[in-house]
């Protein structure tokens, strides 16, 4: 077998080279870019849901700390009136004790005094009793004779009132 | 798996090194010829030689063809691999080409410009591995020229056959004959452009090979017996002109190639006249739709 010349023309050859340049071109359509770009069009779609999934968990995530920051600000405020509430008890307690106390201290005060002014007056009978028994004693002896009692009482009973008012 | 259409990417090349060896005869001294003929088909018009480059260009064929299923091999959305990454960044790179040169509506062209560019710079660096570059054969570079020609016209046929005559005429009908002669110089250029870079430089690579072993054989001739004629200036020395003819001159010539193919479709289509053509069209079955309407209406 020889050699081709340098320079020669057949026309086969042109139409196989031809030929040749399309099934490149086929096969690498068919198997380069093809699967690439649907392998690109893919990631692209997942990107997408990707993106579409991480939007809706951070919307619910958003409205889930709305409604967190709703109870809270709910419970503070029920926190305030419960506190207020308590106070408020409290207070209506402490008032209703005092008041109670108070009562208390008054009945107190008013027994004791109503104890003194018994007493005092049992005291003043007493005296009275014993000033007019001493007065008796004493006027028999000045007088030396017995006196009747029930003839002077209201004359004593009248002096020692006397003498209790001057005083 | 994938590892399987990488070995087998590379033994189609190695397959065309094993054809060289086994059938083609060492050549002795220089002798600058076409490629090696292996068999003839008988064909009517012309017998068709089955000859090196036919071969070199199928085994690049295939190598490319295993090469693009490694690539593609295993696809995933997540955790992509390097291989992945590799043949996305092709793809990428070839459209993006693509539509800075030709515009959006030329982008089902880059896996053709790919094929060119592959095919060219593959064809061309086997060279590199001691085969015989299938783009130094005229039939090959002028097949794929043609075949360029061929989708020029097309496109620019595509806004009325009238349109495309009357562009002969531009700007003076006087200059028709040299258009004309430029319309076919096209093709004619381009294929000889490319072979002519890609053999021209394996012919200097030849003769400079040669020119230094007999360089080193006068200088040399002073040592004795069968060392003064070991070409001690073969040593390295080609391997530079070839990292330039073969390397530089072949990447650079496919990406010529490519670029022109790009240029002269994408300059040949008129795109105002056939958006014009586009729209009367569109306007023309608008108003046949709207009478037939009318006609429907009419009869009802």
């Amino acid at each position: 077998m020889q050699n081709l010349d340098i320079i020669s023309i057949n026309i086969w050859q042109v139409v196989i080279s031809l030929a040749n340049l399309v099934i490149l071109f086929l096969i690498l359509k068919k198997f380069l870019f093809e699967p690439v770009k649907k392998i690109k069009a893919q990631r692209e779609n997942e990107i997408e849901t990707q993106y579409k999934k991480a939007d809706k968990a951070r919307k619910e995530a958003d409205d889930l700390k709305a409604g967190w920051e709703d109870k809270i600000t709910t419970a503070d405020q029920k926190a305030d009136e419960i506190i207020s509430e308590a106070v408020e008890r409290a207070n209506e307690r402490n008032e209703i004790m005092l008041y109670e106390s108070r009562e208390k201290a008054d009945q107190i005060i008013r027994k004791a005094k109503a104890d003194i002014e018994r007493d005092r007056r049992e005291a003043r009978e007493t005296i009275k009793k014993e000033i007019v028994d001493v007065s008796q004693v004493i006027s028999e002896q000045i007088i030396g004779r017995e006196i009747n009692m029930d003839d002077h009482r209201d004359l004593i009973d009248d002096a020692i009132d006397k003498l209790g008012e001057t005083k | 798996m994938s590892i399987i259409f990488l070995l087998l990417s590379v033994l189609s090349f190695a397959a065309a090194i094993v054809i060289k060896i086994l059938f083609v005869p060492a050549s002795e001294g220089i002798d600058i010829t076409g490629a090696h003929v292996f068999f003839t088909v008988k064909l009517p018009i012309q017998d068709l030689p089955i000859t090196e480059s036919q071969v070199n260009s199928w085994c690049v064929m295939l190598g490319i063809l295993f090469l693009c299923l490694f690539l593609t091999s295993g696809l995933k959305t997540r955790n992509v691999s390097v291989r992945q990454l590799l043949a996305e960044w092709i793809v990428e790179k070839t459209t993006n080409l693509v539509k800075t040169n030709m515009g959006e509506f030329f982008e089902g062209f880059a896996p053709f410009v790919a094929a060119v560019l592959g095919l060219s710079a593959f064809s061309s660096l086997s060279s590199l591995i001691g085969l015989f570059p299938p783009t130094s054969d005229i039939n090959i570079t002028a097949g794929w020229a043609i075949l360029v020609f061929f989708l020029i016209t097309y496109y620019k046929m595509k806004a009325g056959p009238w349109i495309y005559l009357k562009s002969f005429g531009q700007p003076v009908p006087l200059l028709a004959p040299l258009n004309i002669i430029s319309e076919f110089a096209t093709p004619v250029s381009m294929a000889f452009r490319h072979y002519g870079n890609v053999l021209s430089g394996s012919i200097i690579s030849l003769l400079v090979a040669v020119g230094l072993s007999g360089l080193s054989k006068t200088i040399f001739s002073f040592l004795p017996g069968a060392l003064a004629d070991f070409p001690y200036l073969r040593i390295g020395i080609p391997a530079v002109l070839s990292l330039y003819f073969d390397l530089f001159s072949g990447g650079l010539q496919a990406f010529i190639f490519a670029m022109l193919t790009m240029l002269y479709i994408s300059g040949g289509f008129p795109a105002e006249e056939y958006a014009a053509r586009k729209k009367k069209r569109e306007e023309r079955k608008a108003a046949r739709a709207a009478v037939m309407n009318a006609n429907k209406r009419e009869s009802a």
